[in-house]
Order: structure tokens, then sequence, then C-alpha cells
């Protein structure tokens, strides 16, 4: 296979990479780029665990290619927190025990970060709708939930 | 045969042209080649690497801007790579066509509706397929286009079987038409699954033209209970230009659940699913009708 | 029951969990070693095979480090040695030698520079099949006289077992005559319960990265709830001194009991590091892992008696259980499920008889609660079953018979008893019936309507670790070497694992309670391993605070001794003169002459002077066998909202009473409850891994398509769950704590079950209760009424 360059922004960082046609995002976030806060949970798209930020939206990094990724932008959890400030979210899930063994953690404040740029107050049912590719076998949801609700709010009055 | 689910073994050449002419040129150049369509890839990833299909070229269309779109012109016109999701926020889709924003909405969960698109899901051909049935009961057609020209094809004879379409192995669709509807007419769509984000046991899609107590026009739809989605013409004709009443309702629904074919699978029963495919029916045709603007109480 | 002023216990801290939070933290799959070799595992695709030949030359030939049963050392093991030798049984080597017994079990494994190469190179091995049998899934037919055997013999201990029938072990218990218990009852109930097999879902697959060292030894990371266990079993296997074996404590992404035994991978991943004299790292996928665990699937035969009063006077329980191809400790298994059902009420006289049977499925294990949940759920049906009979309601039943405080209590088994000394049972039950609505609730027979609520109720109980007055057959002690750092902060080390319950926030608070030291001051998270810690056993059975961080109070008090003796030097004073307390204002430990706080020296200044005036470290290596398990409790009363329509169930609401004597992280053990919650919803109604009777394949193929989990949509809302906790103390726990994790599975599905038959009148006696099941059942039961109306 004939290997291609690809160059994308991750974090906010430029990047560039020789790829395989079959090499999958998921695996040169973890593996090139050591970035190992996107877990690798089925590999088949059914728990959520490799979502990433695509140009601003969740997408299941096992399910795609790298090579799809040239010229777009990337933000895995890494860059959420700008610098040692944390993102309103990491904070709230921090606040509501929304973690427990973390495995889910980084992909389920993605994925919520996302949600409230869509719908800044999302009603509790809207919440559990959205988050319902991620699975969590620990927590039962409910405080990753209101730490959502926790940072919707937070945003609403800041 | 073992899997890897975290790799894709395969290996294959990769191609991402810009254009719909670069596109056409590379089925036509590798069609007797095992050349496979690359969108969202959220169906064709998970069955390269849960099953033994092997591809040599990946043509990938996401790049494609002319195929990227979601336009009214007396009708709905989707382009082929438009992501579920982005279909799904169209107002057009929201307000006109209620049950597929419903069937989107209930399909899967966010990240795969960014990365999926309805001509993906239609042409991976499940028969469980969520767009399928709403795409139906509206007298959807998708394009196919070659070097050799182009055809509309209605969805409902797009599919054949389970991952079977009619579609050639140099042809593209790359658009889906979905009619404008008339007024007083309704739809709805409803599934049953074992969670939320799951493939559906048993969905149904619903349309109905009304007059004012009067069924006009009727197409009912069921996915995931036939080899493909399926029209349940027998109920349908007990509808139609009949007044709509409680009790003709439940002979619909008992006629319509006669006219499908379910299977014991790992899912459901086909026992169950014959059970509820009455409830669903008789819970869609009221939604629709409602939608309609009509009136049916139960 | 003692109220005391906590300075660290029972609060909560936000910044514990800051690495899960912004991807840093690091887990076995995370762990990436320059140079490392990637692994992979073939797999057996038949249920029950002989192996003749493994032939690897092709994958060689293409740069790959190739395993066969040859290149692996042949030791027999048993890979949860949480039970002493002699009641442990062995019938696992590495690789198997003669045989597969289930599909999926490993075969082979092959290691190259990328995954894909391994992977390219994994599918070149050539396997020679000798005889094939035909799988043996079902219980029944496994124990059949002329069922292919699937082993002829394992190993108890050092002595040598013969296997007939294939049936793996047994254990029966008696108290009492139960035939005379029976006599006494006016009321006698009899049924039959199954559990089903459920697969752990925890979201991290089984990983190992191992560092093949230049003096032969090695380095492991890898999933595990007990390093030190693994690093016993390595050494034993690969003939390696301990001192020589070094496994890393990481954090692991979930357990639930998959990790308390070493894991398959581990030992194969180690053999390819030191065949290829290189880094090796293996990540199992999503579908080998669903092929190398399950929980216990259960058989009860229960009959209980009862005076028209309510008073129990005996019971007679008859457990059978598969354990698919290996057996993972089904004896004690057995000798726990024993306990929970012993131990749930005052039976009187009892009857145990338990049977675990060897079958061609993936090999079972603890799923929180060993045993708890699957019995529970017999019990708890058959209680209403038997309130229903004596026309006494079902709270009353239990207030009259439930095990509590003074009573003798065996909950991990007849080799463990002792007086239970703290119990909020009672309280729970009232409290919680209160906040439900539970004497609003109505009988099945006057519900109506489509959708039909009903109202459950069901309580279990689970032991804080496996410690007792006597030895038993479990070994159970925790270690902690605790250090305190040239300017006073704290060094904690521990081999105690937190498995995502808070185990490490709990025992940071316990060090800073005890040496007043501020909570982010106490360093207890990642760093250690088998080399820097003491022995601990696991962290499992429910004994993470209650043992694990009992062990670090017992050596945190050593320091405070070693601390109050400098200080006492510098104070020319007495230690006993002396007080150690938080000052708030300060946000530090300081150490006073009693009576006069103003002459304080801050615990900072006292280590720095101690370094300074080369006194020595401030330090106490120490290990702790707790000689008790108290029990924890939790009740569960569940509404359930069935649409008889399409039999699907809805919880709407629950309330949950739980417990744990002091809690010490108040927010974390509300996320047990809940999390637990979220898992026995999915026991209850929605899981189960079912196989072929054919291929003996899982149906769902190791895909987690179709083994679904409940998600965020299928559980109540936020302000439909309600957890509180009883007012209790135990005065042998660290600050009164006991545990919590396994108890808060053990009822749910129970409750579940119960509210069930109150919304529908319907009994079932198998889990899951899916929508089909309902549907079918309620069909059967209109076909019956109508009949009857004929």
């Amino acid at each position: 296979m004939k290997k291609l360059e690809i160059e994308f922004t991750i974090n906010n960082q430029k990047r560039r990479l020789s790829v395989k046609p079959n090499d999958l995002l998921i695996n040169i976030i973890r593996n090139d780029l050591f970035l190992t806060g996107s877990k690798y949970g089925c590999g088949i798209g059914e728990c959520g665990a490799c979502t990433v930020l695509l140009n601003g939206e969740p997408v299941l990094s096992c399910l795609a290619l790298a090579a799809t990724v040239d010229g777009k932008e990337i933000t895995t959890i890494e860059g959420l927190a700008k610098g040692n400030e944390l993102h309103p979210m990491q904070i709230a899930f921090l606040k509501n025990a929304a973690v427990q063994c973390g495995f889910c953690t980084p992909s389920m404040i993605l994925t919520a970060t996302a949600l409230l740029k869509e719908n800044p107050n999302p009603t509790e049912d809207e919440i559990r709708d959205y988050m319902r590719g991620n699975i969590c076998r620990c927590t039962g949801y409910i405080q990753i939930v209101k730490a959502i609700e926790e940072c919707a709010s937070g945003r609403k009055t800041s | 045969m073992q899997t890897n689910t975290k790799i894709l073994a395969s290996e294959f050449e990769y191609f991402a042209p810009h254009t719909l002419e670069e596109a056409l040129d590379l089925l036509a150049k590798y069609q007797d080649k095992k050349a496979k369509i690359l969108a969202g890839g959220t169906d064709l990833l998970v069955k390269m690497k849960t099953t033994n299909l092997k591809l040599d070229f990946l043509i990938n269309i996401k790049n494609i801007p002319e195929l990227n779109f979601v336009t009214w012109d007396d009708g709905l016109k989707i382009g082929a790579v438009t992501s579920l999701s982005q279909v799904e926020k169209s107002e057009e889709v929201r307000t006109r066509y209620l049950a597929l924003s419903e069937a989107i909405k209930a399909m899967a969960a966010p990240a795969i509706r960014n990365m999926g698109s309805i001509a993906g899901n239609l042409c991976n051909a499940s028969p469980a397929a969520d767009t399928a049935p709403p795409l139906m009961i509206y007298g959807a057609e998708v394009k196919l286009v070659s070097k050799r020209g182009e055809r509309q094809v209605a969805v409902e004879d797009f599919l054949i079987g389970p991952g079977k379409t009619v579609i050639s192995s140099d042809e593209l669709l790359i658009q889906i038409d979905i009619p404008a509807l008339d007024k007083n007419t309704g739809s709805s769509f409803l599934k049953i699954s074992r969670v939320k984000a799951d493939l559906s046991k048993i969905n149904i899609a619903v349309y109905l033209k009304r007059e004012d107590k009067v069924c006009r026009d009727c197409k009912i739809v069921f996915g995931a209970v036939a080899e493909r989605p399926i029209r349940a013409k027998g109920a349908e004709n007990m509808l139609i230009n009949q007044p709509l009443t409680p009790a003709l309702l439940t002979k619909v629904a008992q006629r319509s659940a006669e006219e499908i074919r379910p299977i014991n699978d790992v899912r459901s029963t086909a026992e169950y699913r014959s059970k509820v495919a009455k409830v669903l029916t008789e819970e869609a045709v009221k939604l629709a009708w409602e939608r309609a603007g009509g009136e049916l109480k139960i | 029951m003692e109220k005391q002023q906590f300075d660290f216990i029972g609060k909560n801290f936000d910044l514990k969990n800051i690495g899960k939070v912004t991807g840093k933290e690091i887990y076995s799959s995370d762990v990436h070693i320059p140079g490392q070799l990637y692994a992979v595992v073939l797999r057996s695709p038949f249920p029950h095979a002989e192996i003749k030949k493994v032939d690897y030359s092709e994958a060689e030939k293409m740069g790959a480090i190739c395993l066969g049963p040859n290149d692996v050392p042949n030791i027999l093991y048993n890979e949860r040695i949480v039970s002493i030798p002699e009641k442990t049984y062995r019938d696992r080597t590495v690789l198997p030698q003669d045989k597969v017994r289930h599909v999926g079990e490993a075969i082979a494994a092959c290691a190259a520079e990328t995954e894909e190469e391994a992977f390219a190179a994994l599918k070149k091995i050539k396997v020679e099949w000798g005889k094939k049998w035909p799988p043996l899934i079902n219980l029944d037919e496994a124990k059949e006289a002329n069922a292919p055997p699937i082993y002829d013999y394992v190993y108890l201990g050092e002595e040598r077992v013969d296997i007939n029938n294939n049936i793996a072990c047994e254990r029966n218990v008696e108290v009492g005559d139960i035939a005379e218990g029976f006599k006494e009852a006016d009321e006698i109930v009899e049924r039959t319960f199954n559990t089903q097999r459920v697969y752990h879902m925890q979201l991290e697959t089984k990983s190992a990265v191992c560092i093949p060292e230049a003096d032969g030894g090695i380095t492991v990371w890898t999933t595990s709830q007990g390093i030190h266990n693994v690093r016993i079993l390595l050494g034993n296997i690969f003939n390696l001194p301990l001192s020589k074996v070094n496994v890393k404590r990481i954090t692991i992404g979930g357990s639930f009991g998959s990790s308390i035994q070493m894991n398959s991978i581990t030992p194969i991943c180690v053999a390819l590091a030191l065949k290829a004299k290189r880094p090796v790292k293996l990540v199992s996928s999503r579908e080998e892992d669903i092929y190398d665990h399950a929980k216990y699937p259960l058989r009860t035969t229960l009959k209980i008696g009862a005076k028209r009063n309510g008073i129990l006077t005996a019971a007679h329980c008859r457990v059978w259980v598969e354990i698919g191809g290996h057996n993972i400790q089904a004896y004690p298994y057995l000798g726990c499920v024993a306990g929970w059902f012993a131990s749930l009420y005052k039976w009187k006289k009892l009857k145990y008889e338990g049977t675990a049977v060897y079958t061609n499925k993936v090999p079972t294990c603890a799923l929180q609660g060993y045993g708890n949940p699957q019995i529970n759920f017999a019990v708890e049906c058959l209680m209403d079953i038997l309130a229903e009979k004596l026309d006494i309601d079902p709270l009353e039943l239990r207030l009259k018979n439930y095990v509590g405080k003074g009573d003798e209590f065996w909950g991990q088994g007849p080799t463990v008893r002792s007086i239970i000394r703290s119990c909020g049972v009672e309280e729970m039950l009232i409290k919680g019936s209160k906040l439900v609505g539970w004497e609003k609730r109505t009988l099945p027979s006057k519900k109506r309507g489509e959708i039909r609520k009903g109202l459950g109720v069901a309580r279990g109980f689970h032991t804080s670790g496996t410690g007792g007055p006597n030895l038993g057959e479990v070994i159970d002690y925790s270690s902690a070497t605790i250090k305190i750092n040239e300017d006073g902060s704290v060094d904690v080390l521990t081999a105690l694992m937190d498995v995502g319950g808070g185990t490490w926030d709990a025992g940071a608070k316990v060090v800073a309670e005890v040496l007043k030291v501020p909570y982010d001051k106490v360093g207890i998270y990642n760093g250690v391993d088998t080399r820097s810690t003491g022995y601990d056993v696991n962290t499992h059975a429910t004994r993470g605070v209650y043992c694990g961080c009992g062990a670090i109070k017992f050596v945190a008090e050593k320091v405070k001794e070693i601390l109050l003796g400098y200080a006492a030097t510098l104070f020319k004073d007495l230690p006993d003169n002396l007080e150690l307390a938080y000052n708030d204002e300060l946000g530090q430990a300081i150490i006073y002459p009693k009576g006069l706080p103003e002459n304080y020296k801050t615990v900072d200044e006292i280590a720095k002077t101690a370094q300074i005036k080369s006194w020595g470290t401030m330090a106490y290596t120490g290990s702790l066998r707790q000689k008790n398990c108290p029990p924890c409790f939790i009740t569960h009363f569940v509404e359930v909202e069935v649409n008889t329509k399409t039999g699907e169930i809805k919880i709407p609401r629950a309330v949950i009473m739980g417990d744990s004597g002091t809690i010490i992280n108040p927010d974390l053990w509300e996320g047990q409850i809940i999390g637990a919650f979220s898992r026995g919803l999915g026991f209850g109604l929605l899981e189960e891994t079912k196989y072929s009777s054919i291929t003996g394949n899982l149906e769902c193929n190791g895909m987690i398509t179709d083994l679904k989990i409940p998600s965020s949509v299928e559980m109540p809302k936020i302000d439909s769950l309600t957890v509180q906790s009883a007012h209790t103390y135990e005065p042998t726990g660290p600050f009164g704590a006991k545990g919590i994790g396994e108890a808060a599975l053990s009822s749910v599905a129970s409750a579940i079950a119960n509210a069930v038959y109150n919304a529908i009148g319907i009994r079932f006696y198998e889990l899951p209760i899916t929508p089909e099941k309902v549907l079918k059942a309620l069909e059967e039961k209109e076909e019956r009424s109508e009949k009857i109306a004929d």
C-alpha cells in the first residue's frame, strides 16, 4: 500500500503525518501522536469511547480512516483545557462525581461540550438522549447528566 | 473467522476525488476490481472489520462539495454525502417530512449521525434500516449516475434484499429526491428496540392523506420484519377511501401484522414482532392521522 | 452509634480525578514502551477440540515472534489465588496443551512491529485439529453420563482429583434438621429460579504490557485488581523469584470482578516478551474480551417454610452453576452463595447443596457479588411469594426475619462466622417505605389500563471483605507503607486498587484524618508497584475500605506514634502529653502540648527538623488482617411501568437505602449505588450472553451490537432516584466505615422482579425479563383466565 501524506490540526497544533490508507484515526491519535485520552472500547462504533471532535462535531475515531482527516481540525480531550485552566465541563464532571473508572470520561466530556454548543439549555431528557451513544458501565449516568446540567446552567448565569 | 476490531486489516488503494466526474471515472475504471465507496464509513468499516469483506480500491466521496446539500425545489433534494445530522437539522425535513426527521433522530447516536449519510444507509441495505421506511412512504427516489448515464429509481425498488440493491458496480448514488407533499397529509415513524441507541427490532413508517374523515391515500412500510422494508399493501387498501374509525384501525392493524415475514434472530422473536406490529400500526396511523389534521377518539 | 466530627472523612474533594478528565490518566492499554512489539492472540473457533499441532512457521517467516503450546511453561495454575492453596482447584495452563474447551480460548499468539503485521502473521498460523466434540452448552446435558468429558482430572491443591460427569466441585452445608423445621411450618413455598450469564462490559478490555529486563526479570503493567497475586502467579509460572517480578499498580478501566484473577492474556504477553527479548503490548479486542469472562449463572431451587405469624422455620436451597471451560474458583463461589443465602434471613434450620458443572462456554467469574445477586433473586422473590401466601405485608415479613445486629452471620460462607455489630436494616425498610409511598401500593388485581405501574421491594447485603475471627479458606490482608516527607507531606504506598469506587480517595482521607495532614498533601495516587508495596490480596469482596483502608489506618496510627515521638523530643515532653490536630485557619497539621494550643509547632516544621537533624524518616510498613467482614446492607424500592401492549418495562422511580456505617466518600458512595442500579437494571431486564448449541459460538459473535447494556436513556430521571444512608457506625471499621460496592447490586433485579409482579400479577422466575417474555406471559395469562371464564 502506498502511504499518504496528510496534514491536519490537532488541539490547535498543525501536524503532518505519513499514513497508510487503512490506518484508523484512533490508532494514529493514540500510537503515533501519543494522545491516549481517546480510548478503544469496541472498534465498531457502539460504545463511544473513541469519540473525538472533528471540525467541532463528535465522531467515532474507531470508524474513521486517518486519511479522511486531511485538512481538518481535530480536538481530543487533551485539547480541551487551556493550559492549566480546565474547561467548565471538566470542572462540572469533577464536582459532580461523574467520574469513576474514568475510561468513558474523555468521550463523555467531549460529547457533552458538543451538545451544549448545539443546544445551550437542554432539558434533562435532551441530555440523556444526546449522550445515549456513550456508554458507561460504572456511574449509572445520573451524575454525568447532573454535571452536564450544571455546566449548562453555569454558562447561562455567566 | 477471527476478527480484530482494533485495526482495519484490509489493505487497499485509497482515492479522494474532489469532483463527481473524477469519482465516476474511478468507478468506471475499477468496477470489476472490488471497489467500494466511502461516505461516512459507519457501516462499511464495521463490515470490513467484522466480516470477510475484501476490497482493493476505496473511493472517498466525502470531499465532493457537489454531493453535499439539502435543497428545496418543489420537493426535497438531498446530496449523497450529506450527513444524517445535517439532514435532520434541515428545516424542511423537520416541518414537512416528520417521519424522516423522527427516524433519523431515533437512529444510533449523534456521532454516528454526524458521520453517516442517508445514501450510505440505503446502499448498506439492511432490512432494519431506519431511513428506508420513511423514504418509501414519501415515494422518494434515488438518482444513480455513471459514465454511461443516469437513472431514477424509487427507493422501494432500489432495495432488493439484505445488503442488496440494484446499483451497478460503476454507479454512484448521488442524490435522493423526495416529492413535495399535498396539504392534509401526515406521517409518522416508530421503532422498537432493546435500548434507545439500537437497531430496530421492528420499525414502521406511515403516510396518510386525509379528506374530512376519509383517508384518501396511505402508505404503510415496515422494516426489520422481512428481507427488505416492505409495504403492507393489504392494510393500505383497507384504509384507502374509507373513513378512519377505531374499528377499522383495529382491522387494519391486524391485516398489516399478517403481511410481514419476521424471523427469530438475536434481537427478538418472530412472535413478538408480529404482536407489536399491530400495536405499532395503530399508534403510527393514529399519529399520522392527527398530524394530517384529523381526529380519532379511541 | 457514635457521631464523630471529622476533619476529612465524609467530605468531598473535587480534584481527585483530574487525570481522568484531562486524558492524562494512564491505563494498561495506554502504556507505551519505545520499541514495543504488538501482540495478538489466535483463538479457537471450536468449542471442544483436540489440538494436535500448532505450526507457526509461516508466521515466523513474516518476521513475527510466535508462541505455541511448546513455548510456554507447562505449569498448571488457577488464575485466582485468593483462596488458600489446599482449596484451590487448578486446571489452566498459559496455553492449552491438549485441547480447547470453549470457543475463543487462546491457542497461540504472535507479536510484531505493528498490530497489522502481527494480525497478518496470526492468520498464517496453522492448527492441526484432532477429535472434535459437540459443545456442551446446557448444564443438564453437560452432567449426563454420556456427555464428552471436558476434563479427565484436575488438581485441588497438590491432590489430583478425577472429574466425573463434568462436575467441577460441590459444596454442602447443613444447620439443624430441615425436616423438623418444615414440620413446624404452617406454610411452605418452593420454586426454581434461573439467572443468566452476563458479560461484565468493563470499558477497558484486558491488556498487558511486559518489559523483559536485562537480569531475566520482568516489569508488567496489566489490568488487575490485585498486583501481588499477579506477581506470585507470574513468578510461579515463569520460575522467577518475586524480587525479579515487578507488577505496576495502574488505573483500570472498570472491572466488576473480571480482574480479581490474573487475566488470561497476561502470561501470554509475558511469554512473548521473554521470547522476543523486547517489550510486548497486548490489548484484547472487545470480541476477544467477551469470550474471556462472564458472570456465573445460577439455577436455584429454593423451598422455605414459615409459621402463620411469618416466622421462618426452615429452608432448603439447591443450586447449580455451569462455569464454562475453566474453574476460576467455583468452590469458594459455592461457599459464598451459601453465605449470601444463609445470612439474609434467620432460617433456623437450613440445608444447602451446591454443584458446579463444566461446560464448553466462556469461563465464569465474579461480577460484583460473586453469586449474591443471583441467589438474592431467588430468596427475595420467594419471600414475596411467601408473604402473599401468609397474607403478610412483604416488609413485615422481612422485618420479622432478617439477620441483624447481634446475630451470628456467615455471609462469606460457612467457615467465616462473626457477630453483626452495626445494622441499619430496620431503619432502611421503614424509612424507605415512607419515601416511596409503600402504603399506597395496590394489588395486581386492582391495576387497570394499558400501562401498569407496580412497586416492589428487595433487600440485600454483602460482606465488607472476607475476614473472620478464625483463619478460614480465604487469604485476606492488606499492607501499607506510610511516610512523612521532609516537608510534612505524606506518601502512602499501597497495592490497594481503586477500580473506580474511590478506594484511594478513602485511603487518603483516612491518612489525613489520622495524621491531620490536609487531604491534598497525602500522595496515594499512582506510582507504586509490587516492589514498593507490601502484600495486598486484592481489591474485591467489597474490602477496599473496610480492609484496605483498615490497614492504612493501622499503619497511619503507627506513623502517628513516631511523629509524636519526634515531636516529644522537640517539645522536651512525653508523647502522651501532646495533641495532634488539624488547624483549619493554617490549613495544616499542628502539634501542641495539651492545654497550650498557642505553643504549637506545625508537622511541616517537625518533619524538616527531623531531616536537618538527621533523626531519620518517619515511616512505618505494616499489614492488617481484619477479623470480621461486617455486612453492609441495602434496600431497594423500585417502581416499574409495564406496557402491556409491547411488554416493555420502564423504571420511573426508585428509592435506595444503604448502610455502610460511616460514609467516607459521600459522592462516590452514591455513585456506587447508582452505578450498581444501572447494572442491576441490565441484569434484570436486558442482558444475556446466549450461545448456539450447534457451534458453541456466542450468538452475538463477540459484537456488542447485540450485547446491549443500559444507556443514559434507560435510567430513572435524576429527581426520581432517591439515595439515602442509614445512620450506623461499625465499631470494627476505619472510623466506623463498612463497604458498599457489591451490596449495591445485590437486590436490584430482585426488586424489579417483585415490582413487575405487583404491576401485572405475573411472576418471572428467569432473568432477564425481556419484552418478549412479558408479552408471551401476558398472553398465556389471558388464555388461562379465558379458560377459567369458560
